[in-house]
C-alpha cells in the first residue's frame, strides 16, 4: 500500500495518534457511504479522494510547496480563495469535523465550544492531520467569539491573518468588506511575493466561478423526483469542494452531473419517488460529518437540500466577471461574499427567504433546522426560522448535536416520529 | 439460528494509480467493485483499496491476470 508516513514524519505529524485516526475512517465510510445501494458510478472519484485523504492531495501541496508556492488554510465560505489563487498560492478549507479531534481542543478551549472550533484547534494542536501542517498561513474570521478567540490560540503555533466580517448588511458594510478583501490581497501578496494583476484575478474568478456552477448544477438534479443522488454524496461531494483542486473538481463533478441528468430522464433515482425530502438548514457539516444526512437517510427520507455553508451558501451567486481592474474586481467580490446569509448577520432575513425559496424550488416535505453545540448564533436565529416556517405551513424541527456518537439513538428516534408526522 | 458468515474482499496496491488502472479495467470487463479505504485488518497502511463481493473475486482475478496491474494481495475481510 501506499506509504505516506515519510512524507507525514516529514510534516511534524504525530503518526502515532494519527494512526488512530486512519484506523477509524474505512469503518465509518464503509457504512455510511458504501453500503448505498444503486449510487452513481461518477461517486467513484469522489471515494477515492476520500480513500486517499491524507495522502494524495496533501502530496500535491507538498509538491507545490517545493517548487516555493504557499498554502492559505481557510475556515469560512466569506474567505475569496480568487484572491488567493490569483496570486499563486493555494487556498484548502480546514474546517475540522471528527470527534476524534475534539478533546485536543478542549486542552485549550472551553469545553462549551462549538465542536467545529473544537476540532480544528485540535486537528492542528495535536499535529494529526497534515492539512492543518501543510498551511503556511491561515486565514480566520470574525464570524463568531469562538473563532475570534480561536485565532489568538492558533495564532501562538502558526501564523493567523484574521479578517473582519461586518455584522450588517448596508451599503457601508458593502464597502468595509471590500476593504477587508483589499487587505488580504495585499497580505497575500506579502506571504508570496507574488503580485496579484487584474488578469490573474479575472482568470481565478472564473476559476472558482466554474466550481459553483458544478455545484449548482449538482443541486439542481436533486430537484428531481425520484432523487437520482443521496443527500450523503451531495454532502461528501461539498465537503471534498474545500480542499480539492479546483479544475478536477469541477470536472469530476460535471462528470457525475451527465450520469445523474440521464437517470433523471431514466426516473432512475436513489429513492422511492414518495419518500420524505428533507432539508437541512443550520450550520456546517465539516467532513467527516455525516451524522445526521445518514440518520435522516437510513430512516428512509431523501436529503434533498442544505441551506448550509457546506451547502447552497458555498455555491449561490457567481461572482460578476466583467470587472477588468482590481478595484473593480474587489467590488464584485464583495457585493457577491455579502450575499452570503450567515447568522452572525442582523438582521438576516435573506436567510429566512432563502429556506422559504428552497423549500419551493426542492419540494421539501420538511425541514430539519440543525445546529452544532454551542453555537449560539445558529440556535437563537432558529426561533426565527422555525416561526417562519411554521407561518408558512411547513413543518419543521430543531436539533443541537455535536460530532459524537452518544445521541445518535435518540435522534434517531426524533427524527423518524418527524417523518411520520409528515406521513399524516 | 445463526447468521451465515459474510466476506468482503479487499485488493491491495503498492500504490494509488495501480488501484484507479485496476479500477478502471474492472469496469470495464463489467467487474463489480467500490473504491474503498483500507481497512486496517486488510493491511496497516492508508489508501485505496478496492472492495469486491465474493461472487466477483474470479472474474476479478482473470483481469487482474490480463491486464498487469501490480497487486499487493487480496484480504479476506469478514464484513460485521
Amino acid at each position: 500500500m501506499a506509504d505516506y508516513r515519510e512524507m507525514w514524519d516529514g510534516l511534524g505529524m504525530d503518526l502515532e495518534k494519527h494512526d488512530m485516526l486512519c484506523e477509524a475512517l474505512p469503518n465509518a465510510f464503509g457504512e455510511v457511504y458504501l453500503s448505498q445501494k444503486n449510487r452513481p458510478e461518477g461517486m467513484d472519484y469522489f471515494d477515492f479522494v476520500v480513500a486517499e485523504i491524507h495522502g494524495v492531495r496533501p502530496a500535491e501541496l507538498v509538491e507545490h510547496k517545493k517548487k516555493g508556492g504557499k498554502v492559505f488554510g481557510t475556515f469560512c465560505v466569506y474567505v475569496p480563495d480568487e484572491v488567493i489563487f490569483a496570486a499563486g498560492a493555494i487556498a484548502t478549507g480546514l474546517c475540522g469535523g471528527s470527534q476524534f479531534w475534539v478533546p485536543g481542543g478542549e486542552k485549550v478551549l472551553p469545553a462549551n465550544t462549538c465542536p467545529l472550533i473544537k476540532a480544528s484547534v485540535g486537528a492542528r494542536l495535536d499535529r494529526t492531520c497534515p492539512f492543518f501542517r501543510l498551511a503556511d498561513i491561515y486565514v480566520g474570521e470574525t464570524t463568531c467569539d469562538g473563532k475570534k478567540k480561536a485565532w489568538e490560540i492558533l495564532n501562538q503555533d502558526v501564523p493567523v491573518y484574521v479578517m473582519d466580517i461586518p455584522q450588517m448588511k448596508r451599503e457601508q458594510d458593502i464597502a468595509a468588506w471590500g476593504e477587508e478583501i483589499k487587505l488580504l490581497l495585499n497580505k497575500v501578496e506579502q506571504v508570496t511575493g507574488n503580485k496579484v494583476t487584474p488578469e490573474a484575478l479575472a482568470e481565478n474568478i472564473k476559476l472558482i466561478n466554474r466550481k459553483r456552477e458544478a455545484l449548482a448544477r449538482l443541486y439542481n438534479t436533486r430537484k428531481s423526483s425520484p432523487v437520482p443522488i443521496s443527500g450523503r454524496d451531495a454532502l461528501l461531494i461539498s465537503q471534498i469542494a474545500f480542499y480539492d483542486d479546483p479544475e478536477r473538481f469541477s470536472s469530476k463533478t460535471n462528470e457525475l452531473c451527465d450520469e445523474l441528468e440521464k437517470r433523471i430522464a431514466e426516473k432512475n433515482g436513489v429513492f422511492p419517488a414518495e419518500a420524505p425530502r428533507i432539508m437541512i438548514t443550520g450550520t456546517p457539516m465539516a467532513i467527516p460529518n455525516w451524522k445526521l444526512h445518514n440518520i435522516v437517510e437510513t430512516c428512509g427520507a431523501a436529503v434533498v437540500v442544505e441551506e448550509t455553508c457546506t451547502g447552497v451558501r458555498y455555491f449561490a451567486n457567481p461572482v460578476d466577471e466583467t470587472g477588468t481592474t482590481l478595484d473593480e474586481q474587489i467590488q464584485t467580490l464583495a457585493e457577491r461574499y455579502m450575499k452570503v446569509n450567515c447568522a452572525c448577520f442582523t438582521p438576516n432575513q435573506g436567510r429566512i427567504d432563502d429556506i422559504l425559496r428552497l423549500v419551493k424550488e426542492y419540494r421539501v416535505d420538511g425541514v430539519i433546522d440543525c445546529n452544532l453545540q454551542f453555537c449560539g448564533l445558529y440556535s437563537t436565529e432558529g426561533y426565527l426560522v422555525q416561526q417562519a416556517l411554521q407561518k408558512a405551513g411547513i413543518p419543521v424541527m430543531h436539533l443541537e448535536t455535536d460530532y459524537s456518537e452518544q445521541d445518535s439513538e435518540q435522534i434517531r428516534t426524533r427524527v423518524q416520529a418527524f417523518l411520520e408526522m409528515l406521513g399524516d | 439460528m445463526e447468521e451465515a458468515e459474510i466476506y468482503d474482499y479487499y485488493i491491495l496496491f503498492p500504490n494509488h494509480h495501480e488501484g484507479l488502472h485496476l479500477h478502471k479495467e474492472l469496469k470495464k470487463a463489467g467487474v463489480k467493485c467500490s473504491i474503498s479505504p483500507t481497512p486496517r485488518a486488510a493491511s496497516s497502511f492508508c489508501g485505496i483499496s478496492l472492495l469486491l463481493a465474493e461472487e466477483q473475486l474470479d472474474a476479478a482475478k482473470k483481469v487482474i491476470e490480463s491486464c498487469g496491474v501490480k497487486i499487493e494481495g487480496i484480504a479476506k475481510i469478514r464484513r460485521k
